[in-house]
């Protein structure tokens, strides 16, 4: 479980990024969190997992205080949590299976740490999370090699591999075609069901955020503004969300009994 | 100013330079007919082409494909080694070289001192290292080897460093994600970045060392270049079409070899 | 070939599919590149006590050469405008002929296999003779003297221009060449207005490359006789005499590093 408890974050350049954030996400959920640019979606995703130091707030995620580890103990709660990015960030010069088993890297013996030798569980570890995303039969051919699409599943594999409670995704199909989208959230769709992990993910595509998650966030100048099932979001909660005539939204959803 | 008539302007600008660059160039073509001085070929020079021409298509086959220790194969395996191994020994010392005038990695003053270190390395002509070094060695191949060894720093580290700022550090950013340490960030994000950029500039100078092996031996440094000149000496035309026939082929294997390997490092 | 000899390894996922990995390389390229070293440090005689005991005496010269012999500058300068315009003229004599011999290589302007074939090995044929050897040879047949310098030049940018123009050639797209051609202009017309002004930015940024590697390579022909300051660096070795060594050195790698900076600053404009 998630919680954000009056969380702030102000940059060192004074820019408040996440003004009194109040927030729970349960296990299991698909969250999808949507907004203009510069909002803070970014922000927001990135204290989850101490990418970010909060400036102010609590922050439990599964027990941990995030705000206080330090250290190793940083290096071990991210061992929790899966990160996907806009733009990958694989190592593109070297097979796809290598830049699954990065994954593993922080719980290697020193020996297989300098050597780079992999042991064949975790090869086997590594495998599996491919044929899970689908790319099994492209394991051992260079990343450079990919499409878009698959190289975003690498990066998805590799973070399955890694076994994470918490799957958190910066704008994962922002540099794909609607296809390769479409198949990419799929993927995230099965990972959640089938492996009950909770998704939160930052996405500009309404369209695409509304068929795949469960529930909707929208953050506007570092605030949320809506906070609902995606089912209840209209026309009017995203024109909010994104223009901000508040007043008539807010009446809007007073009236309906959504929750802000 | 809108984007059209911008362009408008900027196009008579780029022909200006190539006008500036064409009137240097003629001047100084004019200028340089007066200095090289045509009057040195002699009569006997058409003689002189003619049997050399003679000597490289009738070669001396008995040299070329002689396994003993004055016999072609062998010359050319002791220019390959000399190429090899000073590759090798450039390599080693570019690499801090490198990483010390990477000015994302040490303070200014330090990356620029060592610039400045590597273009003094790098204008020195090879020949000039090989006679100093045979001071140190004596002569033979072991002389070229060093020589090799330091003119292939310069543009080794040169290069090194453009694949060093050339990272890729976006993976940087997953690995904190993941929970590694900055040793394991460079273990296992760049370090695999690198081999194959280092390696492929590696081979790519090994094919110019090669070359450059070919002629140390005008001073004295091993390879196949002192036969070469002791033929060309005493005008036995064979023999040297011989050396050369063998030169030629095996730098043309190299430099295939080296340009496969290399495409197949950078793009898999 | 690797693959049979070291079979992939077949790996079976705990839901029963199989992947094959192949075997890794790096060791095999590691054995070869371990043994490279030991046989070349066999037949180089390298030593590595040598270079300790006595690495030194290289020192020794570098040291003889500081300070430089500032009044041996008058008999430089001379020799220093011999090498560069000995370059120049090469390169530029190299450049020009370099264009029909790129047209003659080019896959895509002539038909003609055998030409094709025959333009690019003597091309390849120019391109590996190191440029000191064919200065020496220049020196039988045009004599001592900067001519002999001015040939090997421009023997070896004939063949690097070349090569990597009818490289562009071949990537140059031939709609308008066929357009031209389709009107009733020759081939060769066709290639002067269609494709030699696609490929022109690039041939004179790579001649210009070509030139500042050639004053490079013409400041040691005069070591063969061919003429320029190579000349000079071969007496004051020859003779010991390192400080003015260090006088044409120094002046050398101003003029080197004066012609890149300005040769360079044109390349890029012309990109
Ligand atoms: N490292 C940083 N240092 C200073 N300010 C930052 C930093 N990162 C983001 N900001 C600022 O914080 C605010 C929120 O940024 P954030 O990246 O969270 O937005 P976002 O909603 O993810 O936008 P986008 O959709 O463009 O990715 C912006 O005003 C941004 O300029
Ligand atoms: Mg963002």
């Amino acid at each position: 479980m998630i919680e954000f408890t009056n969380v702030d974050k102000v940059y060192p350049n004074k820019v408040k990024a996440l003004q009194n954030i109040n927030l729970k996400i349960e296990k299991g959920e698909f969250v999808a969190v949507i907004g203009l640019s510069g909002a803070g979606k970014s922000t927001l995703i990135r204290c989850i997992n101490r990418m970010h130091d909060i400036t102010h707030g609590s922050l439990i995620v599964d027990g941990t205080d995030v705000g206080k580890i330090k250290g190793k103990e940083i290096r071990n709660f991210r061992k929790r949590i899966g990160m996907i990015f806009q733009s990958f960030n694989l190592i593109t010069r070297t097979t796809v299976i290598k830049n699954v088993l990065v994954s593993f890297v922080p719980q290697l013996p020193f020996w297989r740490k300098m050597t780079g030798l992999f042991s064949k569980r975790h090869k086997l570890k590594a495998l599996t999370a491919l044929d899970q995303v689908g790319i099994l039969d492209k394991a051992y051919v260079r990343v450079d090699q990919l499409s878009g699409g698959q190289q975003q599943r690498v990066a998805l594999a590799r973070t399955l591999a890694q076994n994470p409670d918490i799957l958190l995704a910066d704008e994962p199909i922002a540099s794909l075609d609607p296809v390769t989208s479409k198949q990419v959230m799929d993927d995230f769709q099965r990972i959640n069901q089938d492996m009950d992990m909770t998704v939160i993910l930052n996405i500009h595509h309404v369209e695409v955020a509304l068929e795949y998650a469960d529930r909707i966030i929208g953050v506007r100048e570092g605030q949320i503004v809506y906070d609902g099932p995606a089912h209840d979001v209209t026309e009017e909660v995203l024109d909010y969300i994104y223009k901000g005539k508040a007043e008539e939204v807010k009446q809007e959803m007073d009236e309906e009994g959504v929750y802000v | 100013m809108n984007a059209i008539e911008k362009q408008l302007y900027a196009k008579p600008r780029s022909n200006v330079y190539i006008y500036i660059i064409s009137a240097i160039l003629i001047g100084l073509i004019i200028g340089s007919v007066f200095v090289i001085d045509f009057e040195s070929m002699g009569n006997s020079g058409w003689t002189i082409a003619k049997n050399i021409l003679l000597g490289i298509v009738t070669p001396d086959l008995d040299l070329l494909l002689n396994f003993t220790t004055q016999g072609v194969m062998y010359l050319l395996l002791e220019t390959i080694a000399i190429a090899f191994l000073g590759t090798i020994i450039g390599v080693l010392l570019a690499i801090p070289l490198a990483f010390l005038s990477a000015s994302n990695v040490v303070p200014k003053p330090i990356s620029w001192i060592t610039r400045l270190l590597l273009i003094v390395i790098r204008t020195i002509p090879s020949l000039v290292y090989g006679l100093m070094l045979i001071r140190v060695t004596g002569p033979g191949p072991f002389a070229g080897v060093l020589t090799i060894a330091i003119v292939s720093i310069g543009m080794l580290a040169k290069l090194f460093v453009d694949a060093i700022e050339d990272l890729d550090t976006s993976i940087f950013e997953s690995m904190t994600s993941i929970g590694c340490t900055t040793f394991e960030k460079i273990r296992f994000g760049i370090i695999p970045q690198l081999t194959a950029m280092f390696l492929s500039i590696g081979i790519y100078r090994f094919d110019m060392n090669l070359r450059e092996a070919s002629i140390l031996g005008l001073v004295g440094a091993g390879g196949i270049g002192a036969p070469l000149i002791f033929a060309m000496n005493s005008y036995r035309w064979n023999e040297v079409g011989s050396i050369l026939i063998g030169l030629v082929i095996l730098i043309l294997i190299v430099e295939i070899w080296s340009n496969n390997m290399r495409n197949k490092l950078v793009r898999g | 070939m690797f693959d049979k000899i070291f079979p992939p390894e077949k790996i079976v996922l705990p839901n029963g599919k199989t992947v094959l990995e192949k075997r890794s390389r790096t060791p095999l390229l590691f054995i070869i590149v371990l043994l490279g070293t030991f046989l070349s440090i066999r037949f180089t005689n390298f030593d590595f006590n040598v270079l300790v005991k006595r690495g030194h005496e290289f020192f020794v010269i570098i040291n003889d050469m500081i300070p430089p012999k500032w009044d041996y500058f008058p008999s430089i300068w001379q020799p220093l405008l011999d090498t560069i315009m000995m370059s120049i003229l090469g390169s530029t004599l190299g450049s020009l002929v370099s264009i029909p011999v790129a047209y003659l290589a080019a896959t895509n302007m002539i038909k003609n296999k055998v030409v094709v074939m025959v333009a690019r090995l003597f091309l390849s044929i120019l391109r590996t003779m190191p440029t000191l050897v064919s200065a020496l040879i220049a020196t039988f047949i045009f004599g001592l003297g900067t001519l002999a310098g001015t040939v090997a030049i421009f023997l070896f940018t004939l063949a690097y221009v070349g090569k990597l123009l009818y490289e562009q050639i071949e990537n140059a797209s031939l709609d308008a060449f066929e357009a031209m051609e389709s009107i009733g202009m020759t081939r060769v017309q066709a290639f002067r207005y269609a494709i030699f002004p696609q490929v022109l930015p690039n041939y004179l940024s790579t001649s210009l490359f070509c030139f500042e590697g050639n004053v490079r390579y013409a400041a040691i022909l005069g070591y063969v006789g061919a003429g320029g300051i190579g000349l000079l660096l071969n007496e004051g070795l020859g003779w010991r005499d390192y400080a003015s060594v260090g006088m044409v050195l120094l002046m050398l790698a101003i003029t080197v590093f004066l012609i890149e900076t300005v040769s360079e600053y044109f390349r890029k404009k012309l990109i």
